[in-house]
């Protein structure tokens, strides 16, 4: 029931992390208020019907959060609906829906945290609730805000799109079919093919104590396609995905033959899969969904709230060189359409791009509210909460590496004997000890220099400031995974992204046979 | 629970009125408290007073399921209305059903002992005490860089019925204290240990000092950690973790993942897998279990089910829905309790004695194993055993192979189950595990 432990993993339900979820446990802010376009809340606001609030009734809330004092509060109003349909054995047998809606309310004071929130969005439930979280505190009353004004993000990095709520299941279901025709398609020996769909949309409201008021509406699409095959009396189960804040429109005929090629080749490639040797070795990581590496080794290290508290293995790093020159980690909640983007985080801070090693050195952690007071500096944009029932910490976004000075081929040609890792179900980080793990779905043995054998199943583990020091050689071919990840961190699930160019780390060790 | 019965059943009434042949409703809520300490002072306050409704709906041989927090009625009459209007949308299926009646019946009303009202009346002025206590003794130490403390306590019930004749209600409690300790090593590294012990009702709790004295132990254990090696040798699992492995050697073992070609176990229902010393029971009537229940998902009435005895995989778990497609008889769809069976009269220290060399395994970190093969590879960290003691603390280790060839080498199976997990398994020793490390 470690809270410190983080975990990531691509599956939703059912995960295959041996982490227990209920048990566990960017953007750098410009913090420009001019850069915000400031407007005075009106009664049309969409936000407010849907909620069923007015400015008034806001106030006199708030004022019973800060009736005992307060740094910081903030209420965070969510209404989140989320469709799912699946598809097994030829039918699309099964539908689901939710509705998930609420406020959660929060009093900080210094770095102590009150929290409650209700499901009921009537004015004595929401008074209940702020006086159950304003306990924490123990002084006189903040003062009030004034009127209410709406700040803008200033980014929109999913804006001009269909909200999911206007796409009927009429437009989803031939695409899930075509899906299923294209993967079980692909080889004779493909006897199952399972097709989830799943989309969301999430409006989220936050106002804080100042009266400042943030809106956004966020969507969240996935498509996954499962293969199960045959050959030889060996059967073999493999799958890919492809996320993000997308529409429909995205879900293209070219992307759907891709997901299914992609599920197919993964899974028949297993039949020829062999374990590599067990030990330490060079593991060249591929392009794209191998920034794993970066939010175990390094990512979750560099969220400020492990290290305000000391429990970092990164807690005095800032400033050192953690890498070769060639090396710089972005952690960014600014690309377009990308599961792990947002406009602006779940404070109402915007988003940015946060670089976390510059250069080789060590230059910035991912703050929240309370971290960046701490530190004296301006919140980065990562303050982010799973749902209204949770209350915000520093987290990951985009997290992936530039490109570096090096091909593919001269990667490959430099190993004599190592592995490519190329697709992964899981990871996990300790974060104090700095050990991380992922799991390899797919890979090659490296012979000589040459790719010689599929591999399949392996687990990696490392020491997340010596692999940082072992990335030797990256190439010029950055990309971000197609995939959708989940990050979980002390009971919370967040969307995330990652990416990486092709690199090579000298030294890791490979669970083999 | 009156209150909660009546929204099931409104809600099966509203999905038949919009012309649903079959609908199964549940309404649930839930009262949760956490108090967190950091190195003496109150952290954080979270309470939690939550509600939820969810629906599943039988249309024209059609299937969904949903759920909502919003309850106004008129906002849940056209939800459920939608609801409908959706399924209808979809395609046949044959093998949807509501459950069989007959299963429903032969419900047991024995008392699980798993409420305790005490929990509602706790004070925060102890959650308090209990948190100072467990500070005192988490920061006993000059290494100590941070120590945190937890009280949880939660309370949660929920009623369900059906349109073809189940009704049911359900309620427990739980209490836990955890504390976390970080400790300041050589370089940069600040290794951490931890421990959460609880269960459903006040007199489970341990003293909270000797958890704190645990977590400390547990951190204090981690320092001058090296890389393990790579090697072929014994393994010895920890009880506190025992329960995630079994947990993956079972992870296929459910109709689903059979119907859906996802299974190792596909066709070995009824084979001696394992060796004789292995006998794994699902006990859903377990008193104060953590996953105790009268009835499951679906309104089976709980029976025991032996899932293997003696080596022999006798059942899996079934469910309506994939029992129908995979030719299998329900028996549960979903995991309660999972008890091992203690084998030799021996604990962890005497184990360890008796097996003079080999790694013993504290804690998984990562790793994934695959449900159609059985294939594995774990990430761990645990000490060497050398001459019978616990010796010097490695990580950065992997443990690889096949699950059932694992579970193969199965030598021994101690007399000390982890009572802190639903699933219950005492130490195990593997014979002629690979490692691989340095």
């Amino acid at each position: 029931m470690s809270t410190r432990r983080t975990f990531l993993k691509q599956a939703a339900a059912g995960s295959a992390t041996l982490t227990m979820p209920t048990w566990l446990a960017g953007c750098a802010s410009t913090g420009t208020p001019q850069a915000a376009s400031v407007t005075s809340a009106t009664p049309d606001n969409p936000f407010f019907s849907w909620f069923g609030l007015d400015d008034a009734l806001v106030r006199r809330v708030m004022a019973t959060l800060t009736s005992r004092g307060a740094d910081n509060a903030d209420l965070y109003f969510q209404y989140r609906r989320n469709n799912s349909i699946t598809m097994e054995d030829g039918i699309v047998s099964k539908a689901s829906s939710s509705i998930d809606e609420g406020v959660g309310l929060r009093v900080v004071v210094g770095d102590q945290t009150g929290y409650a929130y209700t499901e009921d969005l009537s004015e004595a439930a929401m008074n209940a609730a702020a006086k159950t979280a304003s306990a924490i505190a123990h002084g006189s009353a903040s003062v009030a805000p004034g009127a209410l004004t709406h700040r803008a993000s200033p980014h929109s990095v999913y804006a001009d799109r269909v909200p999911w709520s206007q796409v009927g299941i009429d437009r989803k279901l031939p695409l899930i079919q075509r899906l299923e025709g294209l993967a079980k398609a692909k080889d004779p020996a493909i006897t199952k093919v399972r097709i989830w769909w799943t989309d969301t949309d999430d409006r989220v409201l936050v106002i804080n104590q100042l009266g400042h008021m943030h809106t956004d509406s966020r969507p969240q699409s996935r498509l996954w396609c499962s293969v199960t095959a045959t050959k030889d009396g060996e059967t073999q189960s493999g799958s890919a995905n492809l996320a993000g804040r997308r529409d429909i429109d995205f879900y293209s005929p070219e992307k759907l033959e891709t997901l299914a090629q992609q599920a197919a080749d993964r899974t028949m490639i297993l039949f020829d899969a062999i374990r590599p040797p067990a030990g330490e070795m060079p593991v060249v990581l591929a392009a794209g969904a191998s920034g794993i590496l970066l939010h175990e080794a390094v990512g979750h290290g560099m969220e400020a709230d492990f290290n305000r508290k000391d429990v970092s293995i990164y807690s005095e790093m800032i400033g050192r060189k953690v890498a070769p020159d060639f090396v710089t980690i972005v952690d960014s909640g600014l690309e377009e359409n990308e599961r792990g983007s947002l406009n602006f985080d779940d404070e109402g801070n915007p988003c940015e791009k946060t670089l976390l090693v510059r250069n080789g050195i060590l230059e910035s952690y991912l703050h929240d509210t309370i971290s960046a007071k701490h530190y004296g500096v301006k919140p980065t944009g990562s303050g982010r909460r799973q749902s209204f029932r949770h209350a915000p910490m520093p987290r990951m976004r985009c997290t992936y590496m530039e490109d570096g000075p090096h091909t593919r081929d001269e990667i490959i040609e430099s190993v004599q004997n190592g592995i490519i890792a190329e697709t992964f179900t899981n990871g996990q980080v300790q974060i104090g000890a700095g050990d991380f793990t992922f799991y390899v779905k797919n890979g090659w043995l490296i012979e000589g220099g040459k790719v010689t054998a599929p591999i399949r199943d392996v687990n990696i583990i490392g020491n997340g400031p010596q692999a940082l020091k072992d990335v030797t050689m990256a190439a010029s071919d950055a990309a971000l995974d197609t995939g959708g990840w989940t990050c979980g961190k002390a009971g919370q699930s967040v969307p995330v992204s990652q990416g990486l160019p092709t690199v090579l780390v000298s030294k890791l060790t490979v669970g083999g046979a | 629970m009156a209150n909660l019965m009546d929204r099931a059943e409104g809600a099966v009434e509203l999905a038949l009125a919009a012309g649903a042949q079959g609908a199964w409703a549940s309404a649930s809520s839930s009262r949760e408290v956490e108090f967190t300490s950091r190195d003496g002072a109150l952290e954080k306050v979270q309470e939690n007073t939550s509600r939820s409704l969810s629906v599943q709906l039988y249309v024209d041989g059609r299937f969904s399921t949903h759920s909502t927090t919003s309850l106004q009625p008129e906002r849940l009459k056209s939800f459920i209305g939608e609801a409908v209007a959706l399924t209808r949308a979809l395609q046949p299926d044959e093998h949807r059903e509501l459950p069989d009646p007959a299963l429903f019946a032969g419900r047991s009303s024995v008392d699980l002992q798993i409420a305790d009202a005490g929990i509602d009346s706790f004070s925060n002025e102890q959650r308090d005490v209990w948190l100072k206590a467990m500070d005192a003794e988490a920061r006993a130490d000059d290494r100590v860089i941070s120590a945190t403390g937890y009280v949880s306590t939660s309370r949660g019930e929920g009623a369900a019925v059906s349109s073809n004749g189940f009704e049911g209600t359900w309620g427990g409690t739980s209490v836990w204290l955890g504390a976390e300790v970080t400790v300041r090593d050589e370089g940069d590294a600040r290794p951490e240990g931890g421990l959460w012990l609880g269960g459903r009702r006040l007199d489970q709790l341990q003293d909270p000092a000797l958890i704190a004295k645990e977590a400390l132990k547990r951190a204090t254990e981690r320092l001058g950690t090296t890389k393990g090696p790579t090697t072929a040798t014994t393994m010895v699992v920890d009880p506190q973790i025992a329960g995630r492995l079994l947990g993956r050697l079972l992870g296929a073992a459910n109709a689903r993942s059979i119907a859906q070609g996802r299974s190792v176990y596909a066709d070995k229902i009824g084979q001696s897998l394992f060796p004789s010393i292995l006998t794994v029971t699902d006990e859903p009537l377990l008193p104060g279990g953590l996953a105790s229940r009268h009835f499951d998902g679906e309104g089976i009435a709980a029976k025991t089910l032996p899932i293997i005895t003696a080596g022999v995989l006798e059942n899996v778990w079934v469910d309506t829905y994939y029992g129908k497609k995979a030719g299998l008889t329900p028996t549960s769809g979903g995991r309660s309790n999972l008890l091992v069976k203690p084998g030799v009269d021996k604990g962890l220290s005497e184990l360890i004695r008796d097996v003079g060399e080999g790694v013993y395994v504290t804690s998984w970190l990562g790793g994934n194993a695959d449900g159609t093969t059985g294939d594995f590879s774990f990430g761990l960290r645990g000490h060497m055993i050398e001459g019978g003691e616990i010796g010097r603390p490695v990580g950065e280790m992997n443990v690889t192979g096949n699950l059932l060839d694992l579970f193969g080498r199965l030598a021994v199976v101690g007399n000390d189950p982890w009572p802190y997990r639903s699933t219950q398994v005492p130490t195990l020793v593997f014979d002629g595990v690979q490692f691989s490390g340095a």
